[in-house]
């Protein structure tokens, strides 16, 4: 239960730290987003890996939890990378034009 | 790992293909920091690369080992409830007063929730002898004898068929030429942050560069982790001069050793005979004080005699530090001893990284995360190596007669990477079908393991290299995706029994089998379909293939021996 939420809040951390660069928002949505979105996001997304982190901290034992962290910010992050790369599979036709 | 902005930088300053950068704009002066960075990485990346690659497949496969154990002895019944150490230990220690009474030194270790056995070492003349036992019977196990996970464990430290201390040295140098090229391979890489989810397919040299460095950079924690702790777990060996110099004489290296260890070395034995106190009570002992399940070992020094010792060893298995933890007690009177239950700081210190290496504290979500991450190491090094060739194909003079090294570092790459899982899987299969009254069994599960390993590499040579890859990924698919299978057939606890009976292990243990077999016939179906054009095209994640373009012209006979095994598969 604990590995899960701490993966959970790490999955979301770098989704909000991937979606606040540029060349992730021209690729997923065709533009850019505007500097108040990308700075909610940016701030979101640490502010998640914090929140991951005092989870992590917070187990039964927080030796095991911490290890339990790092572990889970590599998966999390992998996870995001494949869901970009093969985001950007998608053929073009399906997905949002640039305007 | 970070190869990347190495190989971004040199064909730069070496190609006039490549767009022109900033750095080789400059005028010809001494070579930059990252320069000098990138060609330590490649250099020290290539040079240890196939033992590394070796060496991080196999330790990674250790995170299961006690789960490769008991599948590879399928005889054993996988153990409802933990056997009770105070009840059981006194029975091991019955069959080790039959097995070794000479001997001046036991460890006896306890099955524990992942492990169904029991096994023993001794130290038995000059050299060191193990066992494995069947905590129900206590006896040791004769049928379908196995080292079991055991092997991958000590290969990744120490190899094999070389004297172990051969063996280490060659692994600590291995390691520590990881150790220069992760550091190096992070300061060559200059947009760690800006290419952190970066991932541009169907691009050649770059798309490799990108899943290299996405490798690298993701798992960074626990890779740079994995190989300092790694060197610390032999650290007294590799570099014993600070403990040799502040240790003078042999009671200060003593007092060092139960530092680090619970292998306290038996003190002279009297010469005296006298029979071992029992242990059920001292076991009582230290359950009381670590829990019912928290007794890990038991070592007894100088069995049999006046001056025995018996040291009660606390499991590992609960806390992130491996630091010994015991109770002694007097092997006759039975008496406590001492209780060692701390120790000084810098002793902790190395306890916490050689746990954190073994990550033996991990229940099973930690454990796979471990695995997991350290898949992709394995794979950072696979890319690593044949980004080597992909990077240097595009330059050669003549395709078709690529230079000496060229060939010789792709060769080994087919049989270190493609080759390796070949044979690992053998070594299953070896498992299963190597007869169970076999004379020495389960030495000859490993010597198969390597006369499979060794005919992957003649193959790789033989072999136009595209082929040589396309064909071994595709025997490995074939050989792990049967395998469970095969094991339907030989025992009685094949995949649909397992899930019907709620045996987690083993049918755990045959769909990860059927994953990596999906997984390497999916690399070889993309290295198969992979046209070189004018720009060689792209691949994504670990071993792919060399292109095309590499054929070493062949005899047509040397081509004809390989043909048959591409029919077959």
């Amino acid at each position: 239960m604990g590995h899960l939420s701490v993966l959970l809040l790490s999955v979301l951390a770098f989704a909000c730290l991937a979606l606040a660069m540029e060349r992730h928002q021209e690729e997923l949505f065709a533009r850019q987003l505007g500097p108040g979105a990308t700075k909610g996001l940016r701030v979101a997304g640490w502010a998640l890996l914090c929140g991951s982190s005092a989870v992590a901290l917070r187990q039964p034992s927080w030796a095991i939890g911490l290890v339990s962290w790092f572990g889970c910010l590599s998966a999390g992050a992998g996870m995001i990378f494949v869901a970009l790369m093969l985001a950007a599979r998608i053929p073009k036709t399906i997905r949002p034009q640039r305007r | 790992m970070v190869g990347m902005g190495a190989i971004r930088i040199m064909p730069a300053n070496t190609s006039p293909k490549v767009p022109v950068s900033r750095a080789a704009r400059k005028p010809a002066k001494a070579p930059g920091i990252r320069q000098t960075m990138s060609d330590l990485h490649i250099w020290t990346g290539l040079l240890a690369g196939w033992i590394l690659y070796a060496m991080f497949l196999t330790g990674t496969a250790s995170y299961f080992r006690d789960e490769i154990s008991q599948w590879m002895r399928p005889d054993v019944p996988a153990q409802s409830q933990l056997a009770d150490a105070a009840e059981l230990a006194p029975r091991l220690i019955a069959a080790m007063e039959v097995i070794a009474p000479m001997s001046p030194q036991w460890s006896i270790s306890l099955p524990d929730a992942r492990n169904n056995t029991a096994s023993a070492f001794w130290r038995g003349g000059r050299r060191f002898e193990s066992a494995t036992f069947d905590p129900a019977t206590a006896q040791t196990i004769g049928v379908r004898e196995s080292i079991g996970g055991e092997f991958f464990y000590r290969f990744h430290f120490q190899l094999h068929y070389l004297p172990v201390l051969w063996g280490r040295w060659l692994a600590g140098l291995c390691g520590m030429f990881m150790l220069v090229a992760i550091i190096s391979g992070v300061i060559t890489h200059k947009k760690i942050f800006i290419d952190f989810f970066t991932f541009r397919g169907g691009k050649g040299q770059r798309s490799w560069l990108d899943a290299h460095n996405a490798l690298s950079v993701l798992g960074l924690p626990f890779h740079l982790m994995i190989t300092y702790t790694g060197l610390v777990t032999l650290m007294l060996m590799y570099m014993p001069w600070g403990s040799n110099a502040a240790f003078k004489d042999a009671a200060q290296r003593q007092a060092m050793q139960t530092e680090l260890s619970a292998f306290v070395r038996p003190g002279p034995p009297s010469g005296q005979k006298a029979e071992l106190a029992p242990v059920a009570g001292m076991i009582q002992q230290a359950q009381a004080r670590w829990g019912h399940d928290g007794v890990g070992s038991v070592n007894v020094n100088n069995p049999g005699d006046a001056a025995a010792r018996i040291i009660v060893v606390r499991a590992d298995d609960a806390r992130v530090s491996a630091s010994p933890q015991y109770m002694m007690f007097d092997g006759v009177g039975g008496q406590l001893l001492q209780i060692k239950d701390r120790v000084g700081a810098a002793a902790e210190t190395r306890g916490v990284m050689y746990a954190l290496h073994l990550g033996r504290f991990s229940d099973y979500p930690l454990r796979w995360l471990y695995f997991l991450v350290s898949l992709a190491g394995t794979a950072m090094v696979g890319t690593g190596l044949v980004m080597w060739t992909v990077k240097r194909r595009a330059k050669l003079p003549d395709p078709a007669r690529p230079y000496f090294g060229f060939r010789l570092v792709e060769r080994l790459n087919i049989a270190a990477i493609a080759g390796l899982s070949v044979a690992m899987a053998a070594f299953f299969w070896g498992n299963r079908l190597l007869p169970a009254a076999m004379a020495d069994r389960k030495v000859w599960e490993v010597d198969l393991l390597f006369i499979v390993w060794g005919a992957t590499l003649v193959y790789a040579l033989l072999r136009p290299a595209k082929r040589a890859w396309v064909e071994l990924l595709w025997l490995a698919a074939a050989l792990l995706v049967l395998l469970p299978l095969l094991n339907g057939i030989t025992t009685d606890r094949g995949l649909w029994h397992s899930l019907a009976a709620g045996d987690w292990l083993f049918a755990g243990f045959d769909l990860t089998l059927l994953a990596f077999g999906g997984l390497h016939a999916l690399l070889a179906i993309r290295t198969q379909r992979h046209q070189p054009k004018a720009r060689p095209a792209a691949r994504k994640s670990k071993p792919a293939p060399p292109a095309a373009g590499a054929h070493i012209p062949l005899s047509h006979a040397q081509a004809a021996v390989g043909d048959p095994v591409v029919e077959r598969v």
